[in-house]
């Protein structure tokens, strides 16, 4: 399988003193690819240096046919959904879904709020596209921010713990989404989460980041991880035990 | 990689038999040649009088943006009465077109609306009803405050007075030199050339003096304390109420008055006057360069006219003043970013407000201070 994203010898942080370092991994074209790890401990800046948003302090992130990252020159290759979600206060739901539209796309405006309403409408946003950002829940600001990194139908797709603050139904529908999107348009997703339901059903890949060993301590599919890691700090985390704790 | 805009990727050709139309779509349907797909959708199911079938078998890939466009063209159609039927989708292909086949909900909200004269000022008196309430609510919260901060002085929060008494006070030294300097000598060329006319060189420091000192002084250090840290009071506490920070302070059982405004509005009440001397001072020295450049008066000349013509009055009025200018800036700020509404844009309009009314707010309370010197003689 081609690789889409090729990450070596990276090292982040926002001072001198890195954060992580000697990160090196390959995300496959069409996978499911999860960043796992303890708050705090560099998931959102790894997110952010491979979207090009962050500088590395050393090393290189590579986007095989993509371009380089996060450049206005071209319509970006890749959506984002950030953790804060990031949707524009003045603009509604929908504007917000549209905006990457309008600019990139030459739909006339009846097809551009078509193709965002739809997107909306696939996170369970319908009847919701007039509200502003501040007249919806933390939840539903996250499912907008989906709908609009899936605006352009990108091929990769970078989300910051999509299903924080979901409830299980909805977030095994995101589940649902991400997989179809993989299976029916080989969509790649690179994903930050916590939610053990979801790395189980949707990653096919996972590294697991630890901020005293500031890199990566395991990979793996999800299972092996489980099953197979000596790692206490892996045990913890698949097992839900907190470090040290009697059980 | 993007293909540069060409030939779409997608075929439709548009079949017609015993009073059956068939359109046959072919190739990669995607959002990228999304514009052509509308466009020719539309022109077919825009005149189908005969049931309409759209057929999918020969579609390679039908991405989220292409799916979307199908099924809103053929939406579309159906409200308008005609028969539209989407066949043929298999697979993955099948699939994609399920996901996107939510039933929506339509749009419950309307588009925003441009709204009649008559209901725009309506919505005018409404807001600004809303606003004299929420002035007399920030009010009546100022006292309520002012007491419980008298009985018990360590609740208000003073940690970061000294930090707000830099911030508005000794940064603002040199643009306040700067303009008093120049105000000084502004003074000072348009009465050199009158009075010079009258052989009355000698009352410069009189015309000079008595104008920075008991007027301009004060004034302009207030506007330029508006500027700058009246419009930073509002946009740093808008900023902190769209982010629920204020909220969280209620919570931590923290009230915002104590927390944020006491501590602002004694900043500026201790600085101003003392920006204010100390332009009364640079205003003054302006006016003595001119004397020197253009009348030809000494210093010495110009500094003793300027302690016969001055009284303690005149700068105590002056220094009065600004201790109750400080106050308007402080808690006009603090009122209107405290009420903040919305998001980013919110901030900015708040912000705005907040230096206009400032600025009304000085020139008014300024000629009522002058009306009521002038009765008390002072
Ligand atoms: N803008 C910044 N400037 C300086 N340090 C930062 C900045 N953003 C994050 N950090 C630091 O980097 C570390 C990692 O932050 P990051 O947001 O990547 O954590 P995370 O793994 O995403 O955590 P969470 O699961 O809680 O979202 C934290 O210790 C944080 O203090
Ligand atoms: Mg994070």
């Amino acid at each position: 399988m081609r690789r889409v994203l090729t990450v070596r010898d990276l090292a982040l942080g926002y001072s001198s003193e890195p954060l992580l370092e000697d990160l090196a991994f390959d995300v496959r074209r069409g996978e499911v690819f999860a960043i796992l790890g303890g708050s705090g401990c560099g998931k959102s800046t790894l997110l952010r240096a491979l979207v090009g948003l962050l500088q590395p302090l050393r090393g290189k992130v590579h986007l095989f046919g993509y371009g380089a990252p996060a450049q206005a020159l071209e319509p970006p290759a890749f959506g984002v959904l950030f953790q804060s979600s990031a949707l524009f206060g003045s603009l509604t739901l929908l504007d917000n879904v549209a905006l990457p539209l309008r600019k990139w796309t030459r739909l006339p405006e009846d097809a551009v709020e078509a193709v965002a309403h739809s997107r909306l409408r696939i996170v369970g946003l319908g009847g919701f596209e007039r509200h502003l950002p501040s007249e919806v829940s933390g939840g539903m600001k996250k499912r907008a921010g989906i709908a609009r990194a899936l605006a352009l139908d990108p091929q990769l797709l970078f989300l910051d713990e999509p299903s924080a603050g979901l409830d299980p139904v909805t977030a095994a529908g995101l589940d649902e989404l991400i997989l179809t999107l993989r299976q029916s348009l080989g969509v790649t997703t690179v994903l930050v989460t916590h939610e053990l339901a979801s790395i189980y059903r949707v990653a096919d890949t996972c590294i697991m980041l630890d901020r005293d060993a500031k890199g990566i301590i395991a990979r793996g599919s999800p299972r092996d991880l489980r099953d197979r890691s000596s790692d206490a700090r892996v045990q913890a985390f698949f097992l839900r035990r907190a470090p040290g704790g009697a059980t | 990689m993007r293909r540069p805009v060409t030939e779409p990727a997608f075929t439709i050709e548009l079949q017609q038999h015993d009073g059956r139309r068939r359109a046959q779509l072919r190739g990669r349907v995607t959002l990228q040649d999304g514009a052509s797909l509308w466009h020719d959708l539309r022109a077919i199911l825009q005149d189908a009088l005969e049931p309409t079938e759209i057929d999918l078998t020969g579609v390679t890939v039908l991405d989220g943006g292409g799916a979307a466009l199908l099924l809103a063209a053929s939406a579309q159609a159906r409200q308008r009465g005609r028969t539209i039927a989407i066949v043929g989708a298999t697979g993955e292909i099948a699939r994609v077109l399920r996901l996107y086949d939510c039933p929506g909900v339509e749009c419950l909200r309307g588009a925003p609306q441009r709204k009649s004269l008559l209901a725009q000022i309506g919505d005018g008196c409404h807001d600004l009803l809303r606003q004299v309430r929420d002035i007399l609510d920030f009010i009546g919260e100022l006292v309520v405050g002012i007491v419980a901060a008298v009985r018990r002085p360590r609740t208000v929060h003073l940690s970061e007075l000294t930090m707000l008494m830099e911030r508005a006070g000794a940064n603002g030294l040199p643009i306040t030199a700067v303009i008093h300097f120049l105000i000084g000598t502004i003074l000072g060329l348009q009465g050199a050339v009158q009075l010079h006319r009258f052989g009355a060189d000698a009352f410069l420091a009189n015309l000079v003096g008595l104008s920075v000192v008991r007027e301009l002084g004060p004034l302009m250090t207030a506007i330029v304390v508006a500027g700058r840290s009246g419009a930073a009071y509002a946009a740093e506490l808008g900023t902190m109420q769209v982010g629920e920070e204020v909220d969280a302070l209620r919570t931590l059982g923290q009230d915002p008055q104590r927390f944020l405004v006491f501590p602002r509005v004694l900043a500026l009440a201790v600085t101003v006057p003392l920006l204010t001397a100390f332009a009364d001072l640079v205003g003054c020295l302006g006016g003595m360069f001119i004397g020197m450049v253009e009348l030809g008066i000494p210093p010495t000349a110009y500094l003793n006219q300027l302690r016969d013509a001055m009284t303690l009055s005149d700068v105590g009025t002056g220094l009065i003043k600004s201790a109750f200018f400080a106050a308007l800036i402080g808690l006009v700020a603090c009122q209107r970013g405290l009420q903040t509404r919305g998001g980013a844009q919110g901030v900015g309009a708040s912000t705005t407000s907040a230096v206009v009314v400032v600025l009304f707010g000085l020139v008014a309370l300024d000629a009522v201070f002058t009306m009521i010197f002038r009765l008390l003689g002072w």
